[in-house]
């Protein structure tokens, strides 16, 4: 008697989930090829890469994207790293004041944006600048939850009070510590917590949608009303930038495995 | 034929050979231990006989049926585990009982067996208990409870006690043993603790690298082991490379000392050993008995005894004494005269 | 040697200046000035106006706006498809875990299925639309190829009975809908629910088993207890993923499928309402919606798991 090599139930899940990863993939690759009439061609991307509206969006969203989490990882980083020292009590409030973008949707939220910030007394959405403020405000909220887990993660692995002391017997002040014991140890927590946060900025849709700004997602969402072989190849190009940042997480951060979701949906 | 019997157990996972050539019967009552290192293939024995593993060759039956390739759902033989792995979302009580449950058992007869394994394992209070509420060694009383609540045919324990701290392991072995006494139950029992093996045990297999090494009483197991393996596994032993002087005589040589043992051969190029537990050399000279001399090289305080450990021409040799208050110690350097039975000792 | 004893510490009285630098939360200022400033000002702004008239008043009568039979029909539909998606990618994203963790699947399908779930749970919103277009569409890849499929019928006629939007098929509609929500939902079962599955003792199963149980008694007696908290806690994310979803059910239907996500857009955009007051009611509904689940979550994880350590 002897077990048989593979049961034959698992496989079929795994095979069926296989088909649904893969049948869109596909499709969607084969469509966005097909722009030539009967022949396979590049045409759809070539299309796509010239538009200057595509590059001055994509551009756009990559500096907002650096500037979020630039910002981001300056605000959690130093938080993180005080609550583990000085206020272990508070974590489980802060934990969950950082789950909050998960409990209120997206469109809710930038509705909350737009009518307090809107109008007087703030009037921020009247000139691109502040509007900008309000964009990175709310990537950064909106990837608050990754940010702060893999943070937090990080934090957990090293010895924090032991580092600080050590750190401090030597004479080291609070800046320095931070710079130079607390954020190379982080480094790989950083690191992922960016990516994701970077990938969570570039495929955001209802921020730049409705703060009306020049952003990566309302720019997709604008081709896929009038084009129909653009989409197919802006999708995955898309698809390949989300590839890269967690492929690049996942090089980074081999052994632990924090992956979590990323984009607004 | 025996109550439990293991015929020509052979089991390999892919090239490598866990188990070879196991024999064994068990009588019924029987309390036998598997006793070796990690690795040894004493787990993967009892894992066949639970049948969580098949055996690649070879039978084995329990009361005359054969079940080497019954689910383990179907073999009615109790086990436990290193982990405990009581279900941590049932009481004490549905644990103990999960057995009768599955067995199709009424409520009120369920109730009634778990009232008495509760009360055999003297947790009569803690029925509706939680595991997650109990310490580790009343966890693994009930796993005891619940692995004897069906009646099983069979007892398995598998190193029950190892992941428990050293009072409480000493206090739960008797508690086992008092258990299957008064059931009297046929347990197998797996361990790596010599202790362990040689306080519980009817008989003892020694098990090394997939092979029995030796099977006997704790005794026959400690006093006379068969080979190197089991003299150097059970117990402390002096195993000391000797030279041969006169076989016939039973003399051997160590350093320029001669020796008395039983008589010897030589085979072909096979080291000859000189082996003896620390605890038969004693301190001095004494006619009669064999005598070697030496430098004391160290002195360990174990507690109740102190093991000195004597250089005798480069082969150290050490004995244990009392830790007696009066006991004058000697001094680390000086000559030390040790002896021994001449039937304290045999060659390997 | 004569030792001297130090002079007792007198404790001195503290002025509220150290008492309050003792509570030691200068350093999450930063952190609770932000988020004041771009999560708790923009929300409790909405729950604010959400209560009051023109004239800033108190009032409840915005959210009679629950009573209009879109906004019924918007949550109502939002519901379902939340409902929906989260039970069939839960169930699905289950078993494909199942096949992953404890399936006897070969290795490398194992690594692919799980490297790719943390993908797939990551695509989403506009690019999963135009996936979903361009393989379901009425011109898309699956759509062409089983249109394709055709025979003779019995009087000789070219028949091709396989043409999706033939058999009422519509990927712009519900069906399309929860078909691209599942392509996020289930891979984020699949990321949730692992290391739930993983923390399946071997044992367990084993003393089971030894104790005479069949793998259906075990698993109905034993692991799906002790999973229930985790399967429940991931359905329930998978539930607050879909409802708040708004990017993919937008650029796939266009908003023609009434979700309340894309009534409230419509609202921010140009006040379909006509009364910006019940708009903001419209979205605190939303809010509540999700904190009802998150408590109705709580009670039930806290009687599935009576036996957890707390």
């Amino acid at each position: 008697m002897k077990k048989p090599r593979f049961d034959l139930w698992s496989v079929f899940w795994a095979i069926l989930a296989l088909l649904y990863f893969f049948i869109p993939l596909y499709g969607t690759l084969d469509f966005s090829l097909r722009m030539k009439k009967g022949e396979i061609s590049l045409l759809a991307y070539s299309i796509v890469l010239s538009d200057p509206k595509f590059l001055s969006s994509f551009q756009y969203s990559i500096i907002m994207g650096i500037i979020s989490v630039t910002l981001s990882v300056l605000i959690f980083v130093p938080t993180v790293y005080w609550l583990y020292l000085k206020l272990p009590k508070a974590r489980p409030v802060v934990e969950i004041i950082t789950i909050l973008p998960f409990v209120i949707p997206v469109i809710v939220y930038v509705y909350g944006i737009n009518t307090t910030f809107g109008r007087p007394p703030f009037r921020m959405t009247f000139n691109t600048f502040t509007t900008d403020i309000l964009m990175v405000g709310g990537y950064i909220i909106l990837s608050m939850p990754y940010m702060y887990r893999a943070i937090d993660v990080g934090m957990r692995t090293i010895d924090v009070r032991t580092l600080t002391e050590a750190a401090q017997s030597m004479g080291a002040s609070w800046t320095k510590i931070l710079i130079d014991v607390i954020f190379p140890n982080l480094r790989i927590a950083i690191l992922s917590g960016s990516l994701i946060s970077f990938a969570t900025v570039i495929g955001e849709l209802i921020l730049g949608d409705f703060l009306l700004r020049p952003a990566l997602g309302p720019y997709m969402a604008e081709v896929g009303r009038d084009k129909a072989f653009e989409p197919a190849a802006l999708a995955i190009i898309s698809y390949a930038l989300t590839w890269i940042s967690l492929g690049l997480i996942q090089y980074f951060s081999r052994g632990n495995s924090t992956q979590r979701q990323l984009t607004g949906r | 034929m025996s109550y439990l019997e293991l015929t020509n157990i052979h089991k390999a996972f892919g090239t490598s050979v866990a188990v070879e050539n196991f024999n064994l019967s068990v009588e019924q009552g029987e309390f036998i231990s598997f006793l070796g290192p990690s690795g040894c293939g004493k787990t993967t024995t009892l894992r066949m006989i639970a049948g969580f593993e098949i055996p690649t060759s070879g039978y084995i039956t329990i009361n005359s049926n054969d079940l080497t390739y019954l689910p383990p759902n179907k073999r009615n033989v109790g086990m436990v585990f290193q982990s405990y792995a009581l279900f941590p979302n049932m009481t004490v009580a549905e644990n103990i009982g999960y057995g009768l449950k599955i067995a199709g058992k009424n409520k009120s007869e369920i109730a009634t067996r778990v009232e008495e394994m509760l009360a055999l394992i003297h947790l009569e209070d803690y029925g509706k208990r939680y595991p997650f509420q109990l310490s580790g060694g009343q966890q693994q009383r009930v796993a005891l409870a619940r692995a004897l609540a069906f009646q099983p045919q069979v007892l398995l324990l598998d190193e029950p006690l190892s992941a428990l701290d050293a009072k409480i392991r000493v206090e739960l072995r008797m508690e086992i043993r008092r258990i299957q006494q008064t059931l009297g139950i046929t347990t197998i029992y797996v361990t790596h603790d010599q202790e362990e093996a040689l306080s519980l045990s009817d008989r003892i297999v020694v098990m090394s690298q997939g092979k029995m090494e030796q099977v006997g009483t704790p005794s026959e197991i400690y006093n006379f082991p068969a080979t190197e393996f089991v003299a150097k596994f059970v117990g402390q032993i002096n195993l000391i490379p000797v030279d041969a002087h006169e076989p016939e005589e039973g003399l051997v040589k160590v350093g320029s000392q001669v020796v008395r043992t039983a008589k010897y051969e030589i085979l072909d190029n096979k080291p000859l050993r000189l082996a003896v537990r620390p605890e038969e050399l004693n301190p001095g000279h004494l006619d009669g008995a064999n005598n070697l001399s030496g430098k004391v090289d160290s002195i360990t305080y174990l507690g109740s005894i102190v093991r000195i450990r004597v250089d005798v021409e480069g082969h150290p040799f050490s004995l244990d004494v009392f830790n007696e208050r009066k006991l004058n110690m000697p001094v680390v350097g000086e000559q030390f005269q040790v002896n021994f039975p001449v039937d304290a000792c045999w060659i390997l | 040697m004569d030792q001297t004893l130090p002079p007792p510490v007198v404790p001195a009285k503290k002025s509220i200046w150290e008492r309050l630098s003792e509570t030691n939360w200068i350093g999450l200022v930063p952190f609770f000035a932000f988020i004041f400033f771009f999560l708790l000002l923009p929300s409790s702004n909405l729950l604010l106006k959400s209560f009051q008239d023109f004239n800033g008043n108190f009032t409840l009568s915005n959210y009679a706006v629950m009573q209009n039979p879109y906004v019924i029909k918007a949550y109502s539909v939002s519901l379902r498809v939340s409902v929906i998606t989260s039970v069939v990618g839960g169930v699905f994203g289950f078993f494909v875990a199942y096949a992953i963790v404890l399936g006897n699947t070969p290795k490398w399908m194992r690594n692919f299925l799980m490297t790719f779930s943390g993908l797939a749970a990551n695509f989403g919103g506009v690019p999963l639309a135009f996936s979903y277009i361009a393989t379901l569409g009425r011109t898309g890849f699956v759509t062409a190829i089983l249109k394709s499929i055709c025979y003779p019928d019995p009087t000789g006629a070219q028949v091709c009975p396989f043409n999706p939007y033939d058999n009422g098929f519509n990927l712009y509609s519900m069906t399309g809908l929860v078909l691209a929500y599942t392509y996020f939902q289930f891979p984020l079962m699949v990321l949730t629910i692992t290391p739930a599955l993983e923390g399946l003792k071997k044992e367990w199963r084993e003393a089971s088993a030894n104790l005479g149980a069949s793998p259906w008694q075990y698993w109905r007696d034993v692991a799906l207890p002790i999973l229930a908290p985790s399967i429940l806690g991931a359905t329930l994310l998978l539930f607050g993923s879909a409802f708040g979803a708004y990017a993919t059910a937008y650029a796939l239907t266009g908003g023609s499928i009434y979700l309340i996500t894309i009534l409230i857009a419509q609202q921010i955009r140009g006040d379909v309402l006509n009364n910006p007051y019940e708009g903001y009611a419209l979205a605190v509904g939303m809010i509540v919606i999700m904190g009802i689940t998150i408590l109705a979550y709580n009670v039930l994880q806290r009687r599935t798991s009576r036996w957890l350590k707390s």
